[in-house]
């Protein structure tokens, strides 16, 4: 059932073109990170040998695949993260608003199996083009700057992953808890901004999945060091199955 | 056997009580008219039955499955909400198929219930379909499951005098074949194809028989009068002995429910005259399924 409902959302995503956005956007920035990386130390130089700024002398160090990568994480934190928010938010919302998810349920689909489908859906399109785009940004980057670091890259990437499922669970939550797309993102943002603000306490750092951002470039630039991140991850995971079950349990009670 | 029964149910949202202990049966095989006005509890009735909301208290019983403890009857049960909306990127053939597929329905399903609703040949998609295509739409998909029993609340309602009769011919041709409940408001649409009818007012229960029974409990006792001045015709007529009840229906008509129709057929025409009253309109009739309406919920 959890498989042949997640083939309507895939269907879902080919035919509102929504696939092309996510398709558009993780090339994009898969390939531009690399590229703006290599670039922009030129790009300033040449700027500065402009008859305005002549006589300024900038030293900037050559750029390395670090850079580069540092680059597609700050892009896959920032825009592919505001992007998957608007691509995902509606999910469960909008179906409740319209009454597409009451014609469903009427033929006795469960609604646990309808929510985690959507979940599971969103989680398995969210990792592949992440993956896919990873594979191409450090195909990129090896191209350009002759030397990546796999290991340290692959698992930055798999730290970003486990931010993701954090990530689509708050949004799945968000939109079980909402009754349209605006609430929904109301609720999703004020818990996120609550999880950023939580950032001003250090010590509270190994508790909050925001932190996971900063390990990624942590590994980028030390290598990968489980120990430093493991909390980290276990809270992160732990309040993602929270969330879920929450979520869960919300959408079995409520009235639709 | 009853494919729906409900005891004693009560639904509340916050203090306002929806439900009245509401004791509701409908009998297999019939297609059976849910009357109330707007407000009256019909959506939350069919909400209740489908699983959507539930009960503040007392039990339903759906093809004989007490719905809180199971939700397989739901697989036995064709639904159309009063807006329907789907999914409106895909076309009808694509949408059935895909929800086929989900409720695990044979896809040569698609092409049947496609063609009783007529849209076999349609290749829009569904966001450009009119009301009464959506509509149609709507009962394909709740047939889809080939089910016991159909739930239609208030089918006509946002329909243009063709749509609702395509969709009233739709539901009679079903007869026989499934049950059929059917919320409504339009008196008429009851009137033309249900066999038997339950009025709703507040959430409570009036009346629950074969529209037959009921027009024959009343059909003796009914004389419609137009007079130029009902009101005087009223007071004057209330006061005799062979007259029941005396309802003014609207401007100038008289509704007189009498025990003795032989007495009033002589009897009234006898005051008009006393009275000095232009009679306009004189007639012993059935009553139509709207006299009762506003007879129950009055």
């Amino acid at each position: 059932m959890i498989l042949k409902l997640m083939k309507k959302e895939w269907k879902e995503l080919v035919k509102t073109g929504k696939i092309y956005v996510l398709l558009f956007v993780f090339l994009f920035f898969s390939i531009g990170s690399p590229v703006i990386a290599k670039f922009t130390p030129d790009i300033i130089k040449s700027l500065a040998s402009g008859s305005e700024m002549q006589g300024i002398i900038i030293h900037l160090p050559p750029p390395t695949w670090k850079d580069a990568l540092l680059q597609f994480f700050k892009n896959l934190n920032q825009i592919v993260f505001i992007v998957i928010v608007i691509v995902f938010i509606g999910s469960i919302s909008e179906e409740k608003n319209r009454g597409t998810a009451s014609i469903l349920l009427s033929f006795g689909v469960e609604r646990k199996k309808w929510l985690l489908s959507k979940f599971l859906f969103q989680l398995f399109v969210t990792f592949i083009f992440v993956l896919f785009s990873y594979i191409l940004c450090a195909y990129y980057t090896y191209f350009l700057f002759k030397e990546i670091s796999i290991y340290s890259s692959l698992f930055a990437t798999l730290l970003y992953l486990i931010y993701v499922f954090f990530v689509l669970s708050l949004l799945i939550f968000s939109s079980s808890l909402g009754k349209n797309t605006i609430q929904s993102a109301g609720i999703f943002f004020a818990i996120f901004i609550i999880f950023n603000l939580i950032s001003i306490f250090p010590n509270l750092n190994e508790y909050n999945p925001m932190s996971l951002s900063s390990f990624e470039n942590q590994w980028i630039l030390k290598g990968v060091l489980w120990k430093d991140a493991i909390k980290n991850i276990i809270f992160t995971l732990i309040y993602s199955f929270i969330l879920l079950f929450l979520s869960i349990i919300h959408f079995e009670n409520e009235e639709l | 056997m009853n494919v729906i029964e409900t005891h004693n149910l009560y639904k509340y949202y916050g203090i306002k009580k929806v439900l009245d202990d509401l004791n509701l049966e409908v009998p297999e095989g019939v297609i059976f008219g849910y009357l109330g006005p707007n407000g009256a509890g019909k959506t939350t009735t069919i909400r209740i039955l489908l699983n959507l909301a539930k009960p503040t208290k007392g039990s339903v019983l759906v093809l004989g499955e007490n719905i809180s403890k199971s939700r397989k009857y739901l697989r036995r049960i064709g639904y159309l909400p009063d807006v329907p909306n789907f999914y409106n990127y895909f076309t009808a053939k694509e949408y059935l198929e895909v929800l086929s597929e989900i409720i695990g329905v044979d896809k040569k399903r698609v092409e049947e219930v496609l063609e009783i609703v007529g849209l076999k040949n349609e290749k829009k998609r569904i966001g450009a379909f009119s009301r009464g295509m959506k509509q149609r739409l709507g009962i394909a998909q709740a047939l889809l499951p080939d089910p016991k029993l159909l739930i239609l609340d208030e089918p006509t309602s946002s329909l243009d005098p063709q749509g609702r009769k395509e969709i009233l011919d739709l539901i009679l041709s079903l007869r026989g074949e499934k049950t059929v409940f059917f919320s409504t408001h339009i008196l008429s649409d009851v009137e033309r194809i249900c066999d038997r009818v339950g009025i709703l007012r507040e959430g409570r229960l009036l009346l629950n028989d074969t529209l037959d029974n009921i027009k024959k409990k009343l059909s003796r006792r009914i004389v419609k009068l137009k007079v130029d001045d009902p009101l005087r015709m009223m007071e004057r007529v209330k006061k005799e002995d062979f007259v029941e009840e005396v309802l003014i229906k609207n401007q100038n008509s008289l509704i007189i429910k009498v025990k003795d129709l032989q007495r009033a057929g002589k009897k009234i025409p006898e005051i008009i005259v006393q009275e000095n009253l232009s009679i306009m309109h004189f007639e012993v009739s059935e009553p139509t399924l709207e006299d009762i309406f506003f007879e129950v919920i009055s």
